[in-house]
């Protein structure tokens, strides 16, 4: 190994070393309030780890370049005439093969896995979602309940939503639970969420349903909030949303 | 006086416009009063239709070509100095300069959009405009910009270089590359309308069913981008023919060079998937103007079929935009290294691989779209093998500057930031690429910063290298390199504090697209709007430098950067037929460093350069 080469991979490796410290240390996920949002964030920190050697090597490889090799004025003279050298393109592309084929079983694989197995459990409680320009409406068929004020559910159920739109395109998405879909006009297509904590909007913003998919005027605006509640108080809910719609 | 007649072109073709306009709009009217049906939209697309041909006629289409479809003599209405810009020519020099000029002035004004924006997202609630106009100001930079990235360099430099770059004399179909720009400016003029026709509100993706119900802006926008298309399928197919058919003697497809390459495979995306997209507009259209039930979900239409289509041809189309901004890259890296390309080989067979992936990847954009949960496997497997061929072009660029004599001129330092900024922007498409976090990061800033992070800090970086890389040989004089490097590193550092937060924004729950957001996100919006307008100020600076440089600078000579490609064999801007002695290719074209060798010769007098020997 010549000179160069041993300083840039000091130089890699302890930009990595920082850099997964810094991953290590720094919280970037807001609330997670659902099963889900755990697989999920939990894929992006191995995204994180996966990705800061990656960018460190050509950080390390760039600057050290640019430092060491750097002519002051028009260089006289051409660099050695390198072509190729066939073992660091075999390393290369071993390397990047590697990395490409683990990312895409772990997180990839695995992540979606995991998803699709807390989706592929009999769901306690279905909600209807249906979108329109610039309202959700939720109607809870079990509980003969139906509003647009906010999405209330009980904490620790599994919840499916059958999504559609009555216009044109929205995407259901909850911060908090980091689960997304698309409303669809014509179609019926679904999310799952296990929430996981109790809590409102007023507490925290990522409990809010905003649509993703932009649909014109109020596409900004079109947000409801989300509120987690106990099983009892919930059920206080429905019987309280009862008995408005009875009178 | 003399300016009147160099505009005479472009006032025949206006006025050419006005009966074709009057035409289609009449012929809608009777139409849609025999059928019964509202006429507004009807009269627009009839209208423009014949308005576009009649403009393309008159601007020069008719005198210069179509006449001799019925048998008249054609009348050839080429100009010298500066009117030559505005007229139906023919040189590949003369309309790569239009494309530029044209392209580089719309993006500076969708920049300029974008700080309108920003002014609004400076704070929580409304600041200087209402969702409306936001909307159309949000739809109008993304669209112009997309135009940008396409054109600056399929239409701007591979009009102005490949000729060059492969020894010829012009481009294969000089008459279509000229229809090809001058069907441009409608495309302009329809989407600076569009403010006045209600504005459009669905973004460049046009998602129907918004846009086949929004205001009749929405209308303008999808005939502008079909135009559009129209120009860059013309231009994809002109390139392609050039680079098989016009290489000069010795220019082997191993002797290409890799910016030649890049645009080969530009050229062989934009031909084919251009057509998808202008098939998804043309069902938008009929949906509006004729009543069909394409994405109509009521009357038995699909709204998910357009995503895929879309996506057929806008995944492809990140590489018509990136690929030649690798290219770009990798040229001025090599040059400026004083070293050969590193694994030129490779990096041929890299973009060869990209162009065949980029054709099976498009449903990463649809894994919350609905469509059946089963393909979100395989979509992001293949989305995830592009980091392998896109990893070879970093093994090209860093094994190219490694152990180099490198010399820091402002393209050289454009091309080391694209370096830095597509790493990120290729790490980050992983995270929207992988299914179980793509489900949070959909649609939301992550997004808007991950697509900058290719587009702006991959491409456009690349764009301003090319730009400094190539002025002199355009323009022939030399650009300030002081006034350079300070436009680098200005436009370097701002960008980076612009959009490094974007990513933050979005794992905040910034989504995108949106006017208003939650006052929690005020803070790290008021520091990107900030930064922003910093970066925004930092192309006065290129345009000063461009500008002044351009009327006043000191000749250029005809090699300032001692490159060994053939554009820097000739004169600085060069002669009306490029080389005045036809080149033979006889070596590599980077081959620094290696004794006694060169790329090329003057043919011999007496035209042995007439004799193809590929
Ligand atoms: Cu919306
Ligand atoms: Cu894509």
């Amino acid at each position: 190994m010549n000179r160069h080469t041993f300083i840039v991979a000091i130089l890699w490796v302890v930009l990595t070393i920082l850099g997964e410290a810094l991953v290590a240390i720094s919280d970037l996920s807001p609330l997670a309030a659902a099963k889900e949002a755990a697989i999920v964030d939990g894929a992006f920190r191995v995204l994180m780890v996966l990705a800061v050697p990656v960018v460190a090597f050509v950080i390390a490889t760039l600057a050290y370049s640019i430092i060491r090799f750097r002519i002051r004025g028009e260089p006289s003279q051409d660099g050695p005439p390198i072509r190729s050298h066939g073992r660091l393109i075999a390393v290369w592309f071993a390397v990047t093969s590697g990395l490409t084929v683990l990312m895409v079983i772990y997180p990839g694989i695995i992540g979606m896995n995991e998803l699709a197995d807390l989706s592929h459990e009999e769901p306690d409680m279905v909600v209807k979602v249906e979108g329109m320009r610039f309202a959700w409406r939720f109607t809870y068929p079990e509980q003969n309940v139906s509003t647009f004020k906010e999405l209330v559910l009980p904490v620790d159920k599994h919840v499916r939503f059958d999504v559609t739109s009555r216009d044109v395109l929205h995407s259901f998405w909850v911060p908090a639970f980091r689960m997304k879909i698309d409303a669809v006009p014509g179609m019926v297509t679904t999310v799952h969420a296990t929430p996981d904590k109790t809590g409102t909007f007023g507490d925290d913003t990522q409990l809010r349903l905003q649509c993703t998919e932009l649909c014109g005027l109020g596409h900004s605006i079109m947000t409801v909030p989300v509120r987690v509640v106990e099983q009892s108080e919930f059920e206080a809910w429905v019987a309280q949303q009862t008995q408005t719609a009875r009178r | 006086m003399a300016v009147l007649t160099a505009l005479r072109p472009i006032g025949k073709g206006l006025a050419f416009a006005v009966v074709g306009f009057l035409i289609g709009a009449g012929a809608a009217t009777l139409l849609t009063t025999i059928t019964d049906r509202p006429a507004t939209q009807p009269v627009i697309t009839l209208g423009y239709l014949f308005a576009l041909i009649g403009w393309v006629l008159g601007v020069g289409l008719w005198d210069n070509w179509a006449r001799e479809w019925f048998g008249l003599p054609v009348k050839n209405t080429e100009a010298f100095g500066w009117p030559r810009y505005f007229r139906f020519t023919t040189d590949h020099k003369t309309i790569g300069v239009q494309y530029l000029v044209t392209f580089v002035v719309l993006f500076l004004l969708a920049g300029l959009l974008s700080v309108l924006m920003r002014l609004e997202l400076m704070a929580p609630g409304q600041t200087i405009m209402g969702a409306k106009d936001f909307n159309t100001t949000m739809s109008l930079h993304g669209i112009i910009m997309i135009a940008v990235a396409v054109a600056t360099f399929l239409g701007g430099f591979a009009n102005f270089t490949i000729p060059l770059l492969i020894g010829a004399e012009d481009v294969a179909f000089p008459r279509i590359n000229a229809l090809s720009y001058w069907i441009v400016p409608p495309v302009a003029v329809l989407l600076i309308l569009t403010p006045f026709f209600g504005g459009f509100d669905t973004g460049w993706t046009a998602y129907p069913p918004l846009a086949v119900v929004n205001a009749t802006g929405g209308l303008l926008f999808v005939l502008a981008f079909l135009t559009f298309g129209v120009s860059s399928i013309l231009g994809g197919l002109n390139f392609l023919a050039t680079i098989i058919m016009l290489r000069a003697p010795g220019m082997t497809w191993g002797r290409l060079p890799i910016f030649v390459w890049s645009i080969f495979a530009a050229a062989l995306i934009s031909l084919t998937a251009t057509q998808f997209v202008a098939y998804g507009l043309l069902m938008i259209i009929l949906d509006r103007v004729v009543g069909t039930a394409f994405f109509d979900a009521a009357r038995g239409g699909k709204p998910l079929l357009y995503e895929h289509i879309f996506w057929f041809y806008s995944h492809p189309a990140v590489y018509i935009m990136i690929l030649p901004g690798f290219g770009v890259a990798l040229e001025v890296l090599t040059h400026f290294s004083r070293k050969p390309l590193f694994a030129y080989k490779y990096v041929v067979g890299a973009i060869l691989a990209i162009v065949a992936l980029s054709f099976i990847v498009w449903a990463h954009h649809l894994y919350t779209s609905g469509m059946p949960s089963y393909l979100h496997l395989p979509f992001m497997i293949t989305t995830e093998i592009i980091s392998i061929p896109t990893g070879v072009i970093f093994l090209a660029g860093l094994g190219t500057i490694w152990l180099g004599r490198l010399w820091l001129t402002t393209p050289m330092l454009f091309a080391l930031a694209f370096l830095f900024n597509f790493v990120i922007g290729g790490v980050t498409g992983i995270f929207l690429a992988d299914v179980p976090t793509d489900i949070n990061l959909q649609d939301n800033y992550f997004v808007v910063a991950h697509f900058h992070y290719t587009i702006m800090g991959g491409e456009i970086f690349a764009l301003m290298a090319g730009i400094y890389y190539w002025f002199p040989k355009i323009t022939g004089r030399m650009h300030s390199e002081a006034l350079g490097k300070v436009h680098f590193w200005w436009m370097f550092i701002a960008y980076q504090v612009t959009f490094i937060p974007m990513f933050w924004a979005g794992i905040q729950g910034m989504n995108r697209r949106v006017a208003d957001y939650t006052p929690e996100l005020g803070g790290i919006n008021l520091f990107i709007s900030v930064a922003s307008f910093l970066l925004a100020a930092s192309f006065l600076v290129m345009v000063y430098n461009l500008v002044r440089a351009w009327v006043r600078g000191p000749k250029a000579s005809d090699n300032p950067w001692r490159a060994r490609t053939l554009e820097w064999q000739t004169s600085s801007p060069p002669p009306l037929e490029n080389f005045t002695r036809p080149p033979v290719v006889v070596g590599h074209p980077y081959d620094y460093g290696v004794p006694g060798s060169v790329h090329s010769a003057a043919a011999p007098a007496g035209g042995a350069g007439d004799k193809e020997t590929h």
